[in-house]
Formats: C-alpha cells, sequence, structure tokens
C-alpha cells in the first residue's frame, strides 16, 4: 500500500480552544486507521506549559488512544531518542503558541527533520496556530504583535494564515500586503477548521463549527483573491435514508 | 560605561538565607546602576517562561524597592512587547535557568542576542544562574539533551561555565573531560557560588553558603587543574518581615519627627 503523506491544518480549535467540541480531534485520530492510535503532543511553542500537557492528557485518554508527548526544554525526562520516538507514532500533535519559538527550539533539536521523515513515513502531522503554521513555507503570524512573515518547516509549499476570523481586519489586511508583495499563495482558517493535506495537494477542509471556512489566497496581477473554499462541517447528523 | 555580569552557579528565590543574600546582591547591582530604584527583568526563556519561575522572581523582588518585570517570549501572545526598548529600559536582566540549547535557539529566533550584548556595553548588568550564567560564555556544560554536554553561550565572556559544579558530579566529570578533549577553560561554580565581572579585569568570587566555593578551570601540561578561588562570604540580609518593622518603626520615628513630637 502507498504511504500517505497528510497534515491537518488548524485554523484554531481542537482541545486547546473547543473544550467539549472533539470534532477536530476524532477527525485527526481517525486519519489513522489506528484502533488505538498513538498520539504524541508537541507542547513547543507553548514552551511545554505544565497545564497545556495535562489538558492533552485529558482530551486524549487511554480509552481511545496511546498518548505521549516530548517535552524539549526537559530532555533528562521523557524519551531519549526522539527520533525513535517520534517515528513510531500514528499522529503528532503541535500545540498553539509563539511559532518563532517553536521553530527555533525544533531546530536546536533537529526535530525539523525528524518530523519530514516522519511525514514521509506516513504519520499524520497536525496541529492548530502555530503548530499548523510550522508546516508551510511561509507562516503569518500575529503572535508577537504586528502580523509578520515566518519561514517555516516547508513541508507544504504555500503559505498560511490561522485565526482568520472576520473580525481579525488587521490580519487579514496584512496577509494580503504579503500576498501582494510576493509571497507565495496559500490558504488560510477560520476557528474552527481544518484544512487537510494529502501530499502537497489540498484534499478537503473540514470544520468543527457549522460556520468555520477555509480560503484559497492568489495573488493575480497586483490583485489578491480569497476564495472560500467548500468546507464540510463534522458533526452535521448522517443523513437516515429510508428504505 | 562598565559592563558588569554576575554568573551564579545555582540558587532559588525562596526565603532561605542563602537566597536571599543572592538577591540582595543582585538588589545591590542593580541599584548601582541605577543611581535610584532600579528596574529587574527576569527573562524565563530557558524554562519555557514557565509560571513557577516567573511566580518566584515576583514574591522575591516585589516586596523590595525595585521595579521588576517578565520578558516572556512565548506569552508574547497574551502580553505584546517592544523587545529592544524594554531590555534596554533596565538596570538589570535576570536569566532564569533551565534548557541552554532552547534559551540560545529562542533568543536566536527573536534576534535577542545582539540587544543583550547592546545592554552588556550600556553597562546594564547582566545576570542568572545555571543556564542563565553559562549564556554568557562562549560555552557550557548542558544537560538540554539529557546527558550533560557542551553547549555554545552568547560569548559576552570569554572562556566557558560549568554551573552546579560539587553538586553535579556528572557534569563536573564531563567539562573536565570537554577542557582536556579542547574546549576553551573557565570556572566551576557550585549552588551559591558566584562571580561577578566588572569591567574587563578578572571576576571576583562570591558565596552564599558555606562550603560553596568558585574554581578556576584551566588545562596545563600535566592536565586540567582545579584551583579554588578565594571568595567574598555574602552575608543574608533580615527576612521580609523583619526589614518590615524596621521599616515601619522608621515611618513612624520620621512622622514623629516632622511632627515635632520629638522635640
Amino acid at each position: 500500500m502507498m504511504t500517505l503523506r497528510q497534515i491537518v491544518a488548524f485554523g484554531g480549535g481542537g482541545f486547546s480552544m473547543e473544550s467539549g467540541n472533539p470534532l477536530l480531534d476524532d477527525y485527526v485520530l481517525g486519519l489513522t486507521g489506528a484502533a488505538r492510535p498513538k498520539v504524541c503532543f508537541l507542547p513547543s511553542a507553548s514552551g511545554d506549559a505544565d497545564h497545556y500537557i495535562v489538558r492533552f492528557y485529558r482530551a486524549f485518554g487511554a480509552d481511545r488512544c496511546e498518548a505521549s508527548h516530548i517535552s524539549l526544554f526537559r530532555r533528562e525526562q521523557g524519551p531519549e531518542d526522539l527520533r525513535a520516538h517520534l517515528l513510531a507514532q500514528d499522529l503528532i500533535y503541535v500545540g498553539g503558541g509563539s511559532v518563532v519559538s517553536l521553530l527555533g527550539v525544533w531546530r536546536a533539536h533537529g526535530v525539523d527533520a525528524i518530523l519530514r521523515e516522519a511525514w514521509e513515513r506516513g504519520v499524520v502531522l497536525c496541529g492548530l496556530s502555530a503548530g499548523s503554521l510550522c508546516w508551510f513555507a511561509d507562516a503569518v503570524t500575529g503572535f508577537h504583535g504586528a502580523p509578520r512573515a515566518v519561514e517555516g518547516l516547508g513541508l507544504l509549499p504555500f503559505s498560511n494564515c490561522v485565526h482568520y476570523e472576520p473580525g481579525m481586519d488587521g490580519r487579514r489586511r496584512a496577509y494580503h500586503d504579503f500576498l501582494r508583495d510576493g509571497m507565495r499563495p496559500g490558504y488560510a482558517a477560520e476557528d474552527g477548521a481544518a484544512l487537510h493535506f494529502v501530499g502537497a495537494e489540498l484534499s478537503r477542509v473540514v470544520a468543527s463549527r457549522p460556520e468555520a471556512r477555509g480560503y484559497r489566497l492568489d495573488a493575480v496581477g497586483g490583485r489578491v483573491a480569497e476564495t472560500p473554499i467548500d468546507t464540510a462541517y463534522l458533526g452535521e447528523p448522517s443523513t437516515a435514508v429510508a428504505a | 560605561m562598565i559592563a558588569r555580569v554576575l554568573t551564579l552557579g545555582g540558587h532559588d528565590f525562596t526565603s532561605r538565607p542563602q537566597d536571599r543574600a543572592v538577591c540582595e546582591l543582585l538588589l545591590r547591582l542593580a541599584t548601582t546602576r541605577a543611581g535610584g530604584r532600579p528596574r529587574i527583568c527576569i527573562l524565563p526563556t530557558a524554562g519555557g517562561d514557565a509560571s513557577e519561575q516567573i511566580g518566584r522572581f515576583y514574591s522575591t523582588f516585589g516586596e523590595r524597592p525595585c521595579d521588576p518585570s517578565d520578558l516572556s517570549l512565548f506569552r508574547l501572545g497574551t502580553r505584546p512587547m517592544e523587545l529592544r526598548d524594554h531590555i534596554l529600559g533596565q538596570d538589570l536582566i535576570y536569566v532564569g535557568g533551565g534548557s541552554l540549547l532552547n534559551l540560545l535557539a529562542v533568543w536566536e529566533a527573536h534576534e535577542l542576542g545582539a540587544i543583550l550584548s547592546l545592554a552588556w556595553r550600556e553597562g546594564i548588568v547582566l545576570a542568572g544562574q545555571s543556564a542563565g550564567a553559562m549564556c554568557w560564555f562562549e560555552a557550557g556544560i548542558t544537560k538540554s539533551s539529557g546527558k550533560p554536554l557542551p553547549g555554545a553561550g552568547l560569548g559576552l565572556l570569554t572562556g566557558s561555565l560549568c554551573v552546579h559544579y560539587s553538586n553535579e558530579p556528572d557534569r563536573r566529570a564531563a567539562y573536565l573531560d570537554a577542557v582536556a578533549d579542547g574546549m576553551p577553560g573557565g570556572y566551576g561554580l557550585d549552588d551559591y557560588a558566584g562571580l561577578i565581572w566588572e569591567g574587563t579585569g578578572p571576576p571576583t568570587a562570591v558565596t552564599a553558603q558555606r562550603g560553596a566555593r568558585a574554581y578556576r578551570i584551566a588545562k596545563g601540561e600535566d592536565g586540567v587543574v582545579e584551583s579554588p578561588l578565594p571568595a567574598r562570604f555574602l552575608p543574608a540580609p533580615a527576612p521580609a518581615a523583619l526589614r518590615e518593622d524596621i521599616a515601619e518603626f522608621r515611618r513612624i520615628a520620621a512622622m514623629r519627627k516632622r511632627a515635632g513630637w520629638l522635640g
């Protein structure tokens, strides 16, 4: 069977932001195809915040998966061989926070190269916010004040903008400006929407909220085209077809 | 402008006498630089901006005559700050312990090295313990990857530093091996021992706990030589409760004097 390279990039959502709404987390668990998937949480973008790690373990209980985490600030604890541990996972889940700090810490520990290898071997990669931006070639982050462009890992040859909410005009404007200035085309996702890539192609957009959307962004002749993408709400009860 | 650095082998922010002595020294260095009420900022990057480290810093300095603040790079999302302006507005920058590898990587990602180097040249006191002490040297011995291994620092101070020196035998052994293998020599600092660097001269050793020592580590003809340095003992100031009593007494005495009650 051919190995699928899959990344699910949340604009925002999952256990970090949507307490009591497991739709996106259930979706990524389902992609692994494993009955009891091995899931590893990387909370690096938060500085390995204790409360965040605790919330991950609460959300990813032993009843439905085998959960672990890697704390790069406390390497004396946890798995000694990062590569072996990460490559043995079915799903790697990256938390939110500072994408700039995240990438710095990953590179210092060689995690950037390991994640690429994991992706190529079919480990599903996902995350929200900084944990979404990191997979792309160009990331638009508003975490550190005014929106700025950051170079990500580049597994996906696009730009990305998260928390793309209707009210976030500054972020939207900044992304459009970057695109006009030559940033490569890409995708934005609202909170609750997730971009599911298979290989380097967008496969579908799913959402944990009926109104959440994903967008495709292109710059054509100095103009930015922002196109909403058909987004599948994951909570829709399956329609019963009368026999 | 005199460049000042205080490097500490290890300490904590508690009410124990040796911790109070270290904090008193930090406060004195900051006050000297300020010529008045100093501004003291913690950079808790090496610990991932852990709430606990930040909380202890505030509980220690919050009740002293200074303006404490924290620059948390992982929390800029909820509390944006101008990094350069904030750092250059301080009298003392204190770097907390944690992962030296992550500290340097995150600082590099945020381009903080150049700002700290400028702060140093402007005479802002740079201080820290553990990873926050080794970061100022060319190199240190860190457990950032699990086992004790050499790791690079910013290199404002020449040579290397090994912290928790007598407290962690495996770290000391790794340091002596690394120096024997060609890592630049430098210093070993026990918990509660420190080195004060002023200008370009050699550092002065201090100790806040009997038996805690600073060592000069150098590679000689016959291998690596470890020489203890004479250290000045730092006395612990009165605990906070007693200080408040004294302050209260002085306030009342001053009020009485102003009111002419004492004639």
